[in-house]
């Protein structure tokens, strides 16, 4: 079986909560992948709720030592009410 | 009942609905539902046809649903909306963040008649009968129209349309098209695939302020489509435009192109990777299923034989450019009246009232009671035979999940 898409890292949106990159999948739960994968080099994020996955393009060196999200990722937005 | 919690409230809705509705369902869903996208009361998949619990009341009158990743919101003829489903980014426009397993009647807009909805990954849109656009959901990607990258969990008006008037909306993933009576067609959101237009520098890929999409000459525009990354908009000549992310091929596209110009184009469908085009009651295909699996027992010629379908060879298969339009399958004898494409899945109706459901179905979206990929249509069973005329059912599809519904 093949990847289902390639995504890039910089179209991955970084979740505090699960702690990982993720894209949205077809099934509608989301492709992840974490900091310690890249690290390691891994390149597919799987979604925990079907048999899709990611290939995940990225710049293997930006994750190396990375401890944090590299390129400060914009923070989950608190959803705000407006009347 | 105000004090009672979400879980009591929908339990109290499921009691309602069995008791003012003991029978006959009007209104179904099926496929992923982890998120309460299927607004049967449940947080679980299902691959059979399940009672969508709107209102007794909404009977008759659902005009129009429109499915996003896993929240659906449900439009009435005289203007009511009903949203269901994953409310995590505050898509569903109840001033929480809480996934809702049942259709909930929409507050806000309790003095407002809304006459457009359109849902994407995680936000929602809704307009009015005056022109009014009102959004909520997920705005990371500006696709809120806001102008920066706010979440809202309750509707809000689009300040950059409150002296136009807005007519329809199509929301893709991380991107909203809007349509004004004027005939001017704007976007914001996500434009990393062109999906909002000509590109304003390499490095901008979110428009969180409502821009122009030029590249509709001389035409009037009746619909816009979106899904995924990809754009569409149809004329009243029956015209497409599409732009965005490639259906086939890498060539992104940021200006509408003109396609099929040999097509009087009725209905357009978008999924991730593929589109539906309708034109004289015949299905057109563009694009491929990413995720393509067949029951290896099952030829694809012996099911097309058992259902008396004629399909053509180049229908499932990648074709070189955007050009090659493939001929869908078709049933002999009927004619196809409507279509809805979820993310890797596809349902169209007959003129007979015959739901067939054909792509992706792991999750069950395809309603035939198991998780098998079909590459052929097959027929969906409401079980309601007889209990309905032809013209009135209607399909609509979210991401891994459908929806059909007896509308007004």
């Amino acid at each position: 079986m093949s990847a289902y898409d390639e995504v890039e890292i910089e179209d991955m949106e970084w979740s505090e909560e699960l702690a990982a990159y993720t894209y949205p999948c077809p099934c509608g739960d989301l492709f992840q992948i974490t900091l310690a994968d890249l690290r390691l080099g891994e390149e597919i994020a799987r979604c925990p709720s079907c048999s899709l996955f990611l290939t995940v393009v990225y710049n293997e060196e930006d994750f190396a030592d990375a401890k944090e999200p590299p390129q400060k990722p914009p923070a989950a937005p608190q959803p705000v009410a407006v009347a | 009942m105000t004090s009672l919690p979400e879980g009591a409230m929908a339990a109290a809705a499921v009691a309602a609905a069995a008791e003012e509705e003991p029978e006959e369902a009007w209104a179904w869903t099926w496929g992923a539902g982890t998120d309460g996208q299927l607004g049967n009361g449940g947080f679980q998949d299902h691959h059979l046809p399940q009672p969508l619990l709107l209102p007794p009341r909404c009977r008759g009158r659902v005009s129009f649903i429109a499915g996003g990743g896993a929240h659906a919101i449900a439009l009435t003829s005289d203007g009511e909306v009903f949203t269901w489903g994953r409310g995590t980014h505050g898509q569903l426009g109840h001033g929480n963040l809480e996934n809702i397993a049942h259709p909930k009647f929409v507050k806000f807009f309790e003095n407002y008649t809304v006459t457009c909805v359109s849902t994407g990954w995680n936000h929602s849109g809704f307009a009015t009968d005056s022109g009014q656009l009102f959004m909520c959901g997920d705005g990371s990607f500006g696709q809120l129209g806001t102008g920066d990258n706010q979440s809202r969990n309750l509707p809000f008006e689009v300040s950059s349309f409150t002296t136009k008037h807005v007519e329809k909306l199509a929301f893709g993933m991380r991107h909203s098209l809007v349509l004004l009576k004027d005939n001017s067609v704007y976007g914001f959101g996500s434009g990393r695939r062109g999906q909002v237009g000509k590109s304003a520098s390499k490095n901008q890929k979110i428009y969180s302020i409502p821009r122009l999409i030029d590249g509709f000459p001389n035409c009037k525009i009746v619909n816009l489509y979106a899904n995924g990354d990809h754009s569409a908009a149809l004329d009243e000549s029956g015209q497409l435009y599409i732009w965005g992310r490639a259906l086939v091929g890498e060539h992104d596209d940021d200006q509408p192109r003109a396609a099929f110009p040999s097509l009087s184009i009725s209905q357009v469908a978008l999924g991730w990777h593929h589109a539906l085009v309708l034109s004289g009651g015949e299905l057109y295909t563009i694009g491929a299923y990413r995720h393509q699996k067949c029951d290896p027992t099952v030829s694809e010629d012996t099911v097309a034989q058992q259902l008396h379908l004629t399909t053509t060879s180049s229908t499932h298969h990648e074709s070189s450019s955007v050009s090659s339009l493939a001929k869908g399958p078709s049933i002999h004898g009927e004619q196809v009246t409507r279509i809805a494409a979820g993310t890797e899945h596809s349902a169209m109706i007959t003129d007979s009232g015959a739901l067939y459901t054909w792509g992706w179905g792991e999750h069950g979206q395809l309603g035939l009671g198991d998780t098998c990929d079909q590459v052929v249509p097959q027929m969906v069973n409401l079980g309601d035979e007889g209990s309905r005329s032809p013209a009135s059912l209607g399909v609509y599809c979210g991401s891994g999940f459908t929806i059909a519904v007896n509308l007004a």
